[in-house]
């Protein structure tokens, strides 16, 4: 190949991985955003945190709904497996997981778990502790769990508020004496 | 030397068309990876493990966090009745029936994809505060302004080119959804329209 032609096909092979590379790392660096803005720069992971009521200021994640009351916890799975427990409510609720490339690859709500529910998150392909409750395997280090709680009104969300006070989102640990 | 420069030409302008290209996709393609239901447009794959990267890509920038189907259906309107794009200058009217989801929302969002800064907190409407007559028929307002609108979201301060999101929470397993179903929107007045 003479002239221009080789660097033009150098640059459209470069525009085609570019391209590629792109697509395919948008979702994990649009993960990377909201983790570090729901963990504060990654200073409260494992940790649930309940969102204010939402509103025109919730500017955290695109389109919320003002019907939910919400709780995330950004979770790392680097120093072990996470336990996370969600209190009951009397309204519809789920607890969904989000992997490091946007994907939602658990969700369990109220109709399979009526009284609340607690699970244990680790590795793909790491063994559940031997007290723990419902193992579930993340296909990534660190994610997002997110209950939705339905509250439409402000009395609503507060008693939500008040629920969401007995969610667990921490480091598994065996019960003492086991 | 001249052959080094056209190089670093190359590559730089690869890159520029790969990432454009690439960001382009994302900002302008989402028809091409939603399917449409009437007027409405929804991703099966939202938050599925089985997305392509280009849904998943389109997702993640307009709707992160979002539930796989199993759980919840996601269709967006973004269109009137014309085909023209939703605007705040205009009125119209949504009008459905009973969804067969186990609950269901209608919430507006400004271009942005975030809720409009208008301080009417008239973002949504929902399956539990809907006003519907006796035969499960309601109808939503959707104007900068109340007025006498029973049931209304505020689309003042939303601009041009706003959405409408309509949430359906655990269908029943098997349903497929048709346009029929599903609310229909009516520009009641529009004195700005322009394609």
């Amino acid at each position: 190949m003479t002239g221009w032609g080789k660097y033009v096909l150098g640059a459209l092979i470069i525009a085609i991985a570019a391209h590629l590379i792109a697509i395919n790392m948008l979702p994990r660096l649009e993960m990377g955003t909201a983790m570090d803005r729901l963990s504060g720069q990654g200073a409260r992971m494992n940790m649930w945190q309940m969102s204010d009521r939402v509103t025109e200021d919730s500017r955290a994640i695109v389109r919320p709904s003002p019907d939910f009351a919400y709780a995330a916890c950004v979770y790392d799975l680097s120093h072990g497996p996470v336990r996370i427990a969600v209190a009951p409510w009397s309204a519809y609720w789920s607890l969904s997981l989000y992997a490091d490339n946007s994907d939602n690859f658990f969700v369990l709500d109220d109709r399979e778990a009526q009284g609340g529910a607690e699970i244990t998150l680790l590795r793909t392909g790491a063994q559940p502790p031997e007290h723990a409750a419902q193992a579930v395997e993340s296909p990534s280090t660190r994610g997002i769990a997110l209950i939705r709680r339905l509250a439409p009104t402000v009395q609503a969300y507060n008693d939500a508020r008040a629920a969401s006070r007995g969610d667990i989102c921490a480091l598994f640990q065996e019960p003492a004496g086991s | 030397m001249r052959r080094a420069f056209a190089w670093a030409a190359a590559v730089l302008v690869g890159l520029a068309l790969g990432v454009g290209s690439a960001l382009g996709t994302v900002e302008f393609g989402r028809n091409t990876f939603v399917e449409h239901v009437g007027p409405w447009t929804y991703s099966r794959a939202a938050g599925s493990t089985a997305a392509g990267p280009y849904t998943r890509a389109i997702i993640a920038r307009e709707a992160l966090l979002a539930l796989s189907s199993e759980e919840a259906t996601y269709l967006s309107l973004d269109r009137d009745e014309n085909g023209l794009p939703l605007q705040e200058s205009c009125i119209y009217e949504l009008s459905g029936g009973a969804l067969r989801a186990r609950w269901w929302s209608i919430t507006l969002y400004a271009p942005d994809f975030f809720l409009a800064r208008n301080g009417d907190h008239a973002f949504s409407v929902d399956a539990t505060r809907i006003d519907a007559d006796a035969d499960g028929r309601w109808r939503v307002r959707i104007s900068p302004v109340q007025g006498e609108a029973v049931n209304w979201l505020s689309s003042r301060d939303a601009r041009r080119g706003f959405s409408l999101m309509l949430r359906l929470y655990n269908l029943p397993d098997g349903y497929t959804l048709r346009s029929a179903d599903l609310p229909v929107l009516r520009t009641l007045s529009c004195p700005s329209a322009q394609p």
